[in-house]
């Protein structure tokens, strides 16, 4: 039995969870924008079903995997459920602490700490855009799909590479995941990256139904 | 009571709940506790009006992202130190101020899934610093003297070198040996020789300023990064110490003996290709005292 | 009362269907689609739509370019924008580019019947049967 069939996910459920994903992700980037005081813009989403084993080389090749990038990674929990990856290439990373930087007076700014080395600043400012970034896009689709989901803490790589950033062995093999992906670029483009969304295995029947639940609604 | 309020009173961290617009709700028995603040005086008013630094971007922008999108915002220990201003719990060394924490934030629904209020976790991770910036500690000292070790030397020079680059202040480096230290460890033994390295770390410590570093070079050597500090400047001072460890006498096992070293000194130069250079130079420096008699202080040649 | 004829121009099929399931289901509507914004241009040349509902993001060319030549082609064009983008800067620009009204998506019976009637009085205060 080819993994794609016991999904089940058809082409028809890829078109209307992009449609879906369409609607969310412009939702969450006039949030975002909203949110983050700045102009963001997340392009058309695309979905795909992969077969777990070949996840990691199918994000490699989307983001034309080079060293020096940096990804924030975060489980979320609920009816749909699953993993979500920000990735951002070495450059953008920078770009985005100068766009984003504590102002002065703020508790710590970690410049008169010694002990809070100059990665440690990045990789937190990092961590809190991706989780906000990730929890616009996986909460504006939760709402569509009429659920709620929980969060994981995120974890932060910086200036890495993806072999060590994103673990092989993540992902359970053996299924075909759902595969929700966008580029995003915000503050003019000077910060550009990508959001993955990874459904688990269990959730996979889940969202076929929740998505032609949405569809019944307009039968 | 019931359980659940009981459990809220109990536990040793922090709760507290805000209206969308940021007033508290609710304020459990650690806030108060912590915050000197009972329940009644703080429900109902704004957050910021008990603690206004509160009220800045970041804590804003988290606040709008969980009440918009629902996801839970963390505030880490590393980033933020701590959102609350209290005290730590016990003295802990008098080492920090303030009570590190790490925080979360989330949302709370409605029955139909909108978004009401906001929760904050306050968790007290003082000790958990503490812990680790000793771990740190200890990674960057020399275990025999206390001072700093070849690993946060060659971190430490990389980052003065950097500064050198971009503002052009002078900088100098010194490495500084114990002449005929191998004689020391024979007539007198090891113990002798360690108490030896650490009288002259202790020595070179109390020589130099707060900006400047000692390290521990290697077996008989010690290192000085002195940043804001030409040529000059770091001859006086090695030739200070010199002159201090010449007159200094020690007592070991009921006989005297006394030490000398050379030192060599090295500038910064423009142009300056890295660390390892600028020690190879103060190295030839010390070289030549070396063969210059010892109990000498010799800085490279001046470049016209 | 005539049909009116309705031009529904989005690159997604999904969406297109959400968008005639839109409709009042009181009435009938010649209804024409189109799956990108070239062939869209091509439809409301030859149909002359009364009202066209239109998507912002599509591949190719873009609704906003799609719009403008429509608006050129005519300028009392009724045009419709309901897209998932809604951010001000982007709704402005519709607007400007003259789109009458621009709709969040996804769309509701009620917004769409109520869109409607706005476009229909401002048909019916042109004289157009």
């Amino acid at each position: 039995m080819s993994p794609d069939r016991e999904a089940g996910f058809e082409a028809v459920d890829a078109d209307i969870l992009r449609e879906l994903m369409n609607i969310a992700f412009g939702k969450a980037g006039a949030d975002l924008a909203d949110v983050l005081d700045m102009f963001v813009v997340l392009n058309v989403p695309d979905v795909q079903v992969i077969p777990a084993a070949r996840l990691h080389d199918h994000i490699g090749a989307e983001i034309r995997s080079q060293p020096g990038i940096s990804v924030v990674e975060q489980d979320f929990w609920g009816d749909f459920q699953g993993n979500a990856f920000l990735i951002l290439p070495a450059v953008a990373g920078k770009n985005l602490l100068a766009l984003l930087a504590p102002e002065e007076g703020t508790p710590a700014t970690g410049s008169t700490d010694p002990y809070a080395a100059m990665d440690s600043l990045e990789g937190d400012t990092l961590m809190e855009m991706g989780n906000i970034i990730i929890g616009a896009c996986v909460g504006k689709l939760a709402e569509l799909l009429g659920t709620v989901v929980s969060y994981s803490p995120p974890s932060v790589s910086v200036d890495d590479d993806l072999g060590r950033a994103i673990r092989a062995d993540l992902f359970e093999p053996g299924y075909s995941a759902v595969v929700l992906q966008t580029v995003f670029s915000f503050g003019n483009r000077d910060v550009k990256g990508f959001v993955f969304l990874v459904s688990s295995r269990e959730s996979v029947q889940w969202l076929k139904a929740a998505l032609h639940r949405f569809m019944a609604q307009y039968e | 009571m019931n359980e659940r309020d009981q459990i809220l009173d109990a536990i040793s961290v922090g709760l507290v709940t805000l209206d969308p617009d940021l007033r508290v709700r609710s304020w459990n028995r650690w806030m108060a506790v912590h915050s000197g603040l009972p329940e009644e005086k703080v429900v109902g008013a704004p957050l910021f009006e008990f603690f206004p630094r509160l009220e800045n971007r970041v804590f804003l922008r988290n606040c709008r992202s969980v009440l918009r999108f629902g996801n839970f915002a963390f505030f880490s220990q590393k980033l933020h130190h701590y959102l609350f201003p209290f005290k730590p719990p016990r003295s802990l060394g008098g080492q920090l101020e303030q009570m590190q924490q790490s925080c979360v934030m989330g949302p709370i629904r409605g029955a139909d899934g909108a978004i009401l209020s906001l929760f904050l976790v306050v968790q007290d991770v003082t000790e958990l610093v503490v812990q680790e910036r000793r771990l740190v500690e200890m990674n960057m000292r020399d275990g025999l003297t206390g001072v700093f070790n070849r690993r946060y030397l060659d971190h430490r020079l990389q980052v003065e070198l950097e500064r050198f680059r971009r503002y052009a202040r002078p900088l100098s480096v010194v490495i500084v040996d114990i002449d005929h230290f191998k004689r020391v460890n024979d007539e007198y033994g090891h113990p002798c020789g360690d108490e030896v390295l650490r009288a002259l770390a202790a020595s070179l410590e109390r020589s130099v300023r707060k900006s400047d570093v000692v390290a521990r070079y290697g077996g008989e050597e010690f290192c000085l990064i002195l940043p804001e500090t030409a040529r000059a400047g770091a001859l006086t001072l090695a030739e200070k110490v010199r002159r201090c460890v010449e007159a200094q006498r020690h007592a070991w096992g009921g006989r005297e003996l006394s030490l000398t070293i050379s030192a060599g000194v090295a500038e910064a130069q423009a142009g300056a290709a890295g660390p390892a250079e600028l020690l190879q130079r103060a190295d030839q420096a010390l070289y030549c005292a070396k063969s210059g008699g010892r109990n000498r202080v010799e800085a490279e040649p001046v470049r016209s | 009362m005539t049909n009116r004829s309705i031009l529904v121009v989005d690159d997604s099929a999904i969406s297109r269907k959400i968008l005639r399931s839109c409709l009042p289901r009181d009435r009938e509507f010649v209804v024409v689609e189109a799956g990108d914004g070239a062939s869209g241009l091509e439809r409301f040349r030859e149909h002359g739509p009364d009202i066209t509902f239109l998507d912002l993001t599509m591949p190719g060319m873009s609704g906003l370019d799609c719009l403008a030549e429509m608006m050129a082609l005519r300028p009392t064009a009724i045009v419709l924008v309901v897209t998932a983008d809604v951010q001000a800067r982007s709704i402005a620009r519709a607007l400007e580019s003259g789109a009458m009204e621009v709709l969040p998506k996804p769309p509701t019976r009620e917004a769409i019947g109520g869109a409607l009637a706005r476009a229909e009085g401002r048909l019916g205060a042109r004289g157009v049967a």
